[in-house]
């Protein structure tokens, strides 16, 4: 916009006539709009352009959804489902029609469930203690140097770029099948990621606290000790319970490369088309997981309550 | 013996402590006076070498103490206990911890980190918060007491490091006029009764007046006035604090002491 | 010494309980330390995760990490781009799905729109189970339903997201501000009008911040998906991991590590212009 023949700002507006300023007004208008209307098409064609591409490369548009898709999921989505009698529910799991025909490998599965959640504990914790000496390299306050900060910084930012699953495929040929490769997969992911949010928590604390121990004569350690740690470590605690709701997931849809876990049998039974046995497995794992989010954000709750009251 | 020879100390173009000499003898309690950014705070901060001197000596007992390293450093920032205007305790963890943390330098670096003190330190820890009459208080945590309480705990922190000399950094500009007589008088106590050299920055003339047998004034980072509270005219307090607050000149620095005591930001 | 014990009798007249704290005060802190150290140590002796199999698998993955450089393409560097743009190209469908499918969904979900509790309640808790599904679960059904290829990998990536991107757009309603609507309500305005002109201002570029971070994650999951059966980017790596030539995964592996860095830092300009 031109501001030199602004009628609003100019100093001496009174000479302009009322029609004057009105068209000047519209003038600039028609311009202003004019211009973003170009802009706006511009927009709107790069983005039709994307998003067309990008249906066509997907198939979206492909006749492959035809007639026969809609059936396909239907047969598909009425196979998911189980067949029980309502007369037979409780029966034994020989019996067909029972709950327990239905989750006929229950005692496999809650063992394979119970794996599952160990490779998360195991991996968050691992994680976890491999994050906190990381985060103070990582942190701008504490760094020993700016290069330190920035080389952690960037190395924790290229392993978040790769997703579990690719890091568990690599690990799976070198470990073998099991659950090994999963935790390893899982710690990498959490070390990259926790050594992020403990550096934040780490960047926004208190530093008069480290220099009261520094100049009663603390060592370095001894300033983290006492001056940082009781600061840090209830967001630390918190943080670690998120990244523990997301790796029980990971650790669930990790078993499907043969990384360990539940997911072992998910994939086994989608290979056999147990669509029912799938369903079963997916109830267990998404229940596990509800589960554990509400106990997990109760417990963040009260520590984040915690740090408030303090 | 604490000794300052012709301290300067320059962040880029600002001069924050600007040739200053002094010499302190031992068990000597001593008030600075000054403006904020009149360098009271740096001069502090340079004998125990929390900043760095751009140039000038400081000398304890005749020995320099600006090329310590490493533990012989951390071992003199020891023998200066420091405290803060904002006590800067833990606020999480119990005051007792943060009374033990005046020990660690003399601990094994591994077991403070396990946060263990032998029976005789807690005692030591015990028998500091009692004399401030604390002790009954010592099971809790640091951030559920009140500033009075707080700076007191720092006092029997700082007590713990069995220091040679105090620096206390406004240790009363957040306190209630109360708080701040028991602060003082503990501070004066210390210096008498143990013979423990007293630095302490104060914005409040009176304050200084009445426990300071011995008062420097400084000014735009120079040294403008030492001597005793009687010295102190009308005319050096106006040295001290500018010429433009004239008559006021007196009243100012009780002003801004009651200004600041009220709670800023803190939750007791 | 003496002078030690003697500090330690007085302080003990004074405060007998913080010069010898009571055994559970003492020990408690290690007692848990200890019974978390061994439930730790049970963990991984359950997931067989020992020192030997351990050092084997490292020696191994350095071999394996031998063969990765140089990274070579093999003559597949057209192919490796065309399925990294396979996948963007389904990351986007499956975001541009997902934001269909959430848009109504939030609108329902917020609090502030929709007044009644029980529908609040139950789109939200469905939503809540929704979210626990992995997209690697999703992709699985939906490659059973659909067959191989990307268009099983759009909709796991729409199925997986439209639980969040939900209630985030419920939460970026819940929390505009309610006086601009008021203002077009109490000056004659439907409650159509106080949404578009009251509502919508505030609300469409948080949201689209958001679907923005969706499509940045959805580039990873659907690299992921490929892995599975969706084809794209996973799908070459997947081969190539698999017949062990590692020299090619670390080929593909650089340049989805670039191409994602790349989309970040473009998505974070776009989402730097928005808010």
């Amino acid at each position: 916009m031109s501001k030199s023949v602004d009628p609003t700002t100019n100093s001496d507006r009174s000479s302009w006539r009322l029609e004057q300023i009105v068209d000047h007004f519209e003038a600039e208008r028609s311009r202003n709009l004019r211009r973003g209307r170009l802009q706006q098409l511009f927009q709107i064609l790069v983005v039709t352009l994307l998003l067309g591409g990008a249906f066509q490369a997907s198939g979206l548009f492909s006749s492959y959804l035809g007639d026969g898709a809609l059936g396909r999921i239907g047969n598909f989505l009425s196979r998911l489902l189980p067949q029980l009698h309502h007369d037979r529910l409780f029966e034994d799991r020989a019996t067909s029609g029972s709950l327990l025909y239905w989750f006929y490998d229950l005692d496999l599965w809650l063992k394979l469930l119970a794996e599952t959640v160990q490779i998360a504990i195991v991996a968050t914790v691992l994680g976890a203690i491999f994050a906190l000496p990381l985060s103070f390299l990582a942190a701008r306050n504490l760094a020993p140097a700016v290069w330190v900060y920035w080389t952690v910084r960037r190395i924790s930012e290229l392993v978040r770029t790769l997703p579990d699953i690719i890091l568990a495929l690599i690990l799976v040929a070198a470990f073998g099948l099991g659950p090994i490769p999963g935790v390893i997969a899982l710690t990498l992911g959490t070390t990259a990621s926790l050594t992020k949010l403990f550096a934040e928590a780490n960047e926004a604390a208190d530093m008069h606290q480290l220099e009261a121990v520094q100049s009663a004569g603390g060592n370095w350690w001894q300033q983290l000790r006492f001056g940082l740690m009781p600061q840090v470590l209830p967001n630390l605690a918190s943080y670690s319970l998120l990244r523990l709701e997301i790796n029980v997931g990971g650790a669930a849809a990790l078993g499907i490369v043969g990384a360990g876990g539940i997911g072992v049998e998910l994939s086994r039974a989608i290979t056999f088309t147990e669509f029912d046995t799938y369903f079963a497995v997916l109830i267990m794992i998404v229940g596990l997981i509800f589960v554990l989010d509400l106990t997990s954000e109760a417990i963040r709750d009260r520590l984040t309550g915690l740090e408030k009251g303090a | 013996m604490l000794e300052l020879v012709n301290v300067t100390k320059t962040y880029g173009q600002a001069i924050a402590v600007n040739g200053v000499s002094l010499s302190i003898p031992a068990g000597s309690m001593v008030g600075i006076l000054g403006r904020s950014g009149a360098g009271k705070s740096t001069l502090l901060r340079m004998i125990n070498r929390l900043a760095e001197p751009t140039s000038g000596d400081v000398l304890w007992q005749g020995k320099s103490v600006l090329h310590l390293r490493g533990s012989t450093l951390r071992a003199w920032r020891a023998r200066c206990g420091m405290m803060f205007q904002q006590f800067n305790l833990s606020p999480r963890l119990d005051v007792l911890t943060n009374v033990l943390v005046g020990s660690v330098s003399r601990r094994p670096t591994l077991q403070t980190l396990i946060k263990y003190f032998p029976a005789e330190e807690r005692a030591r820890a015990i028998l500091e918060l009692h004399a401030l009459d604390m002790a009954d208080l010592a099971l809790q945590r640091a951030g559920t007491l009140s500033g009075g309480q707080q700076q007191r705990v720092a006092i029997a922190r700082t007590m713990m490091q069995l220091p040679d000399l105090v620096l206390a950094d406004e240790p009363i500009a957040s306190l209630d006029p109360a708080n701040a007589e028991t602060v003082m008088s503990a501070l004066s106590s210390i210096s008498q009764e143990r013979g423990i050299t007293v630095l302490v920055n104060l914005h409040s003339l009176d304050i200084a007046r009445t426990y300071c047998p011995r008062i420097i004034g400084m000014a735009k980072g120079k040294v403008v006035f030492d001597g005793s509270p009687d010295q102190l005219d009308a005319a050096m307090v106006e040295k001290i604090y500018g010429r433009r607050k004239s008559t006021e000149s007196a009243l100012a620095p009780a002003v801004s002491t009651t200004l600041s005591s009220i709670p800023t930001g803190e939750v007791a | 010494m003496t002078a030690g014990s003697d500090l330690i009798e007085r302080a003990t007249l004074i405060a007998p309980n913080s010069v010898y704290p009571p055994w559970i005060n003492r020990f408690g802190r290690w007692i848990c330390w200890v019974g978390g150290l061994i439930l730790f140590g049970w963990m991984c002796h359950n997931l067989d995760l020992r020192l030997d199999v351990l050092a084997r698998g490292f020696t191994k993955l350095g071999v394996l990490t031998k063969a990765m450089f140089p990274p070579f393409a093999n003559g597949g560097e057209l192919r490796i781009v065309q399925s990294l743009l396979d996948t963007f190209a389904m990351a986007v469908s499956g975001t541009v799905l997902g934001i269909i499918v959430a848009l109504p969904l939030g609108i329902i979900g917020a609090k502030t729109v929709i007044r009644n509790p029980v529908i609040h309640f139950a789109v939200r808790r469905t939503l809540d189970i929704l979210r626990g599904v992995p997209v690697l679960v999703w992709a699985l059904v939906m490659i059973s339903a659909f067959g191989l290829g990307p268009i099983a990998g759009v909709i796991a990536l729409a199925l997986a997201d439209f639980p969040h991107l939900s209630k985030q757009f419920a939460e970026a309603i819940e929390n505009s501000d309610t006086r601009p609507s008021q203002g077009i309500l109490a000056s004659g305005g439907n409650r159509i009008e106080a949404m578009r002109l009251g509502l919508l201002p505030q609300v469409v570029p948080v949201m689209a911040s958001q679907s923005l971070y969706t499509l940045e994650s959805n580039f990873r999951n659907a690299a992921i998906l490929g892995v599975v059966g969706a084809g794209g980017i996973g799908f070459e790596l997947e081969e190539r991991i698999r017949i062990f030539a590692f020299d090619q995964v670390a080929w593909i592996v650089v340049a989805y590590v670039l191409s994602v860095t790349l989309l970040d830092w473009l998505s974070s300009q776009v989402r730097a212009r928005l808010v």
